[in-house]
């Protein structure tokens, strides 16, 4: 690996994305080694009080589990837009999370955030790559990230696929979850993830979704909330996104404690199909 | 079967001045944060407790089962029963007598008193009108009838009631009533400039020899309260222009007021049985409590003199006089308040022909009373300020020794009040 590039601000998400879409044509080739890094990042503890309330974490002295996702994505993207980058990110599809949060973090804890890609396998339909995602607070890694992006009829060198798959043992209903219209909004807001397929039915058509669909990283963070005060101190929490979430709709939550953590599913209501699965572990 | 209940210890955040560091933080947000914060000092982490009770007096609608809600978001045991308590100011305090009373029972072996507000994240109402037209509109079965209640929305009604802090039957503030009764007790400005310098001062020195470490856990970056002013001087607070009264007579200033404050706080009573079987120390038993309530409306009382009337009958049923007592917790709504009550309780008349008494309660010693400062200084965020108070005198008096007695008074608004009698 290369010396990591420091960037002293978050990069702007939507000139990023709009870098990607034009620049989206004719690319290929292997990963690039690039690392992109940002120091001593302070947590705005406004930022979070607003993404607690969209997720429904309780707000206080320590982060969501799921927070310092938003932290790096920008950097993701950053890496993602970039012409080094093999796959067009228009139309990559978040197909599989894992966070290992190695301990609690706190809000006014300054933050190392370094974020690379890696494993880019063959797949079926496509190839995958694993953006990854590592936080360190005064040198000691505190939290983990890799999220599995699939590129439809993308190619990858030969290799063994990557597991998509998490599986999980019997669940019951534990919540029913209204999702209103607005949802992919009100997370884009508070995440900096303003993908048009989360923002509305006309800009969602517009990349071959009939309508808007929610965050994948919403949805996980929800059920997170949802087990709020139930969690190990130290723990991975897998989840694998299957079917999108339209918006409106009405979902289920269905949990089961499990080996020290949980089972989950997110669902819909009607049809039972299967947004999210996931399991929480402690680590 | 009768005992006393066991004060374990307490938790609380530091409190913050309304609209600052917690201008984000809900009343869930904070009694989650000080519930956890006490689970953690007390190793609870998954027990299952006899009862949480726990209350807000500004309250959200959405927030009908509070205390419910912050025990399940807690590390506490999800089979842990809970229930929400308002006596407005005297909150903090009557849950904790509600917990003392069940385990003194035998009903419960432990259980958690609490309360929290804030005046940063408080609910606005929709205003009368506009909710009476949406109750309707809600009602409407046919469009044309629904397009003609929404013909009848005005402007103004969109304006949101706020809620204020006065008493709904006199449409005066706490300040208005509290400067009235200082007016009727002639209590000077100098005294309550002194009584608030003192109340910085003995919290600042708390804080500087440790003493709220075991009784305080930071939140959101406040690691003290941040109305707290360990520089505070009589002649500083002189120079303040009155804020409640009128004319020539008004004494009462910002600073010997408490601020609108943000804050929770908890406690932890058992039985001493279940106190040891956890290995966790007895700082002092709850050993008695009683409100009173004063007709301020048409009686001619002062909105907040309740606690004056609840203590003779307390004192009485447990054999003990005034000056009976090694520290004394008079809650500073303002300082006027606590002055005023002194006064009463010092007054022949007052005491003879309001409390029915032969002699006057008699005086205080001064040196005994906030010793470790009180909500002049730390601020009061409503409920909370009960579990603030009653943790930490029941820390002091173990730090007496055993055998020591503490008193607490705490005015309420609605013209009530709630004493209690602590003993290490």
């Amino acid at each position: 690996m290369g010396t990591p590039v420091v960037l002293s601000s978050a990069p702007a998400m939507g000139p990023l994305f709009a870098k990607a879409a034009l620049t989206a044509r004719g690319r290929g080739g292997a990963l690039p080694d690039t690392h992109l890094a940002r120091v001593a990042v302070a947590v705005d503890p406004a930022r979070v009080a607003d993404y607690a309330e969209v997720c429904r974490f309780r707000f206080g002295d320590t982060l969501p589990p799921t927070f310092p996702h938003v932290l790096t994505f920008p950097l993701q993207v950053a890496l993602m837009a970039d012409r080094s980058f093999p796959l067009a990110l228009p139309g990559l599809v978040h197909v599989r999370n894992r966070v290992d949060v190695v301990r609690p973090v706190g809000v006014s804890e300054k933050l190392d955030l370094e974020v690379w890609a890696s494993d880019l396998r063959p797949h079926r339909s496509g190839a995958t790559v694993d953006l990854v995602a590592s936080v360190r607070s005064r040198g000691d890694e505190v939290w983990r990230g890799r999220s599995t992006y699939l590129a439809r009829g993308a190619s990858a060198p030969e290799g063994e696929p990557t597991d998509l798959d998490v599986t999980i043992g019997d669940v019951a209903q534990a919540a029913v979850w209204r999702v209103p219209d607005d949802a992919g909004r009100r997370y884009a807001k508070v995440s900096g993830d303003v993908n048009p397929i989360h923002l509305s039915g006309l800009t969602a058509k517009a990349f071959g979704f009939e309508r808007a669909i929610a965050h994948g990283m919403w949805v996980k963070a929800r059920a997170l909330a949802a087990l709020s005060g139930r969690l190990p101190s130290s723990f991975s929490v897998d989840v694998a996104f299957k079917k999108p979430l339209f918006l409106p709709s009405t979902a289920t939550l269905s949990t089961a404690a499990r080996d020290g953590g949980w089972d989950l599913a997110v669902r819909n209501q009607k049809s039972g199909q299967d947004h999210v699965l996931g399991r929480i572990r402690p680590l | 079967m009768t005992r006393k209940a066991a004060i374990v210890g307490g938790n609380r955040i530091p409190f913050a001045r309304s609209n600052k560091k917690y201008a984000r933080a809900s009343n869930q947000d904070m009694l989650t944060a000080t519930i956890d914060g006490l689970v953690a000092r007390y190793g609870l982490a998954g027990e299952q407790l006899g009862e949480v009770v726990a209350g807000a007096v500004l309250k959200h609608a959405r927030d009908f089962n509070l205390t419910r809600e912050s025990v399940l978001g807690s590390q506490l045991s999800p089979s842990t029963p809970a229930y929400d308590v308002q006596q407005a100011c005297g909150t903090g305090l009557e849950a904790a007598v509600l917990v003392a009373n069940k385990i003194a029972l035998g009903q419960i072996e432990s259980g958690i008193a609490g309360g929290t507000d804030t005046t940063s994240d408080a609910p606005l109402a929709v205003n009368d009108d506009l909710r009476h037209v949406l109750i309707a509109l809600n009602n409407a079965k046919t469009l044309p009838d629904r397009l003609k209640l929404l013909g009848k929305i005005r402007p103004g009604q969109l304006v949101p009631d706020q809620p204020r802090n006065v008493e709904p039957r006199t449409g005066l503030s706490m300040g208005e009533h509290a400067a009235q009764t200082a007016k009727v007790w002639e209590v000077s400005r100098e005294s309550q400039d002194e009584l608030a310098v003192a109340s910085h001062h003995n919290l600042a020195a708390a804080y500087d020899r440790g003493f709220f470490d075991d009784l305080v856990t930071p939140f959101l970056g406040l690691t003290r309260d941040d109305n707290l002013r360990p520089d505070s001087t009589v002649e500083k607070l002189a120079t303040l222009k009155p804020v409640f009264g009128e004319g020539e007579g008004a004494t009462m200033t910002a600073a010997n007021s408490t601020p609108l404050t943000d804050g929770a706080s908890a406690v932890l009573l058992a039985s001493d049985e279940w106190a040891a079987e956890h290995q966790l120390p007895v700082l002092a038993h709850l050993v008695d409590a009683q409100t009173a309530a004063v007709d301020y409306v048409h009686g001619g009382e002062g909105l907040l003199m309740a606690p004056a009337y609840a203590m003779p009958v307390m004192l009485a049923r447990n054999g003990l006089t005034l000056q009976d007592f090694d520290l004394y917790e008079i809650h500073e709504a303002f300082a006027s308040t606590v002055l005023s009550t002194m006064k009463a309780w010092e007054d022949p008349a007052f005491c003879k022909e309001k409390l029915g008494l032969d002699a006057p309660l008699g005086s205080i010693d001064r040196s005994k009373l906030n010793v470790n400062g009180s909500s002049l200084a730390a601020g009061h965020p409503f409920a909370a300020t009960g579990g603030r108070i009653v943790a930490s005198l029941a820390k002091a008096l173990h730090e007496l020794g055993p055998g020591k007695r503490g008193l607490i008074s705490i005015c309420a608004a609605g013209g009530q009040g709630v004493v209690a009698i602590l003993e290490s």
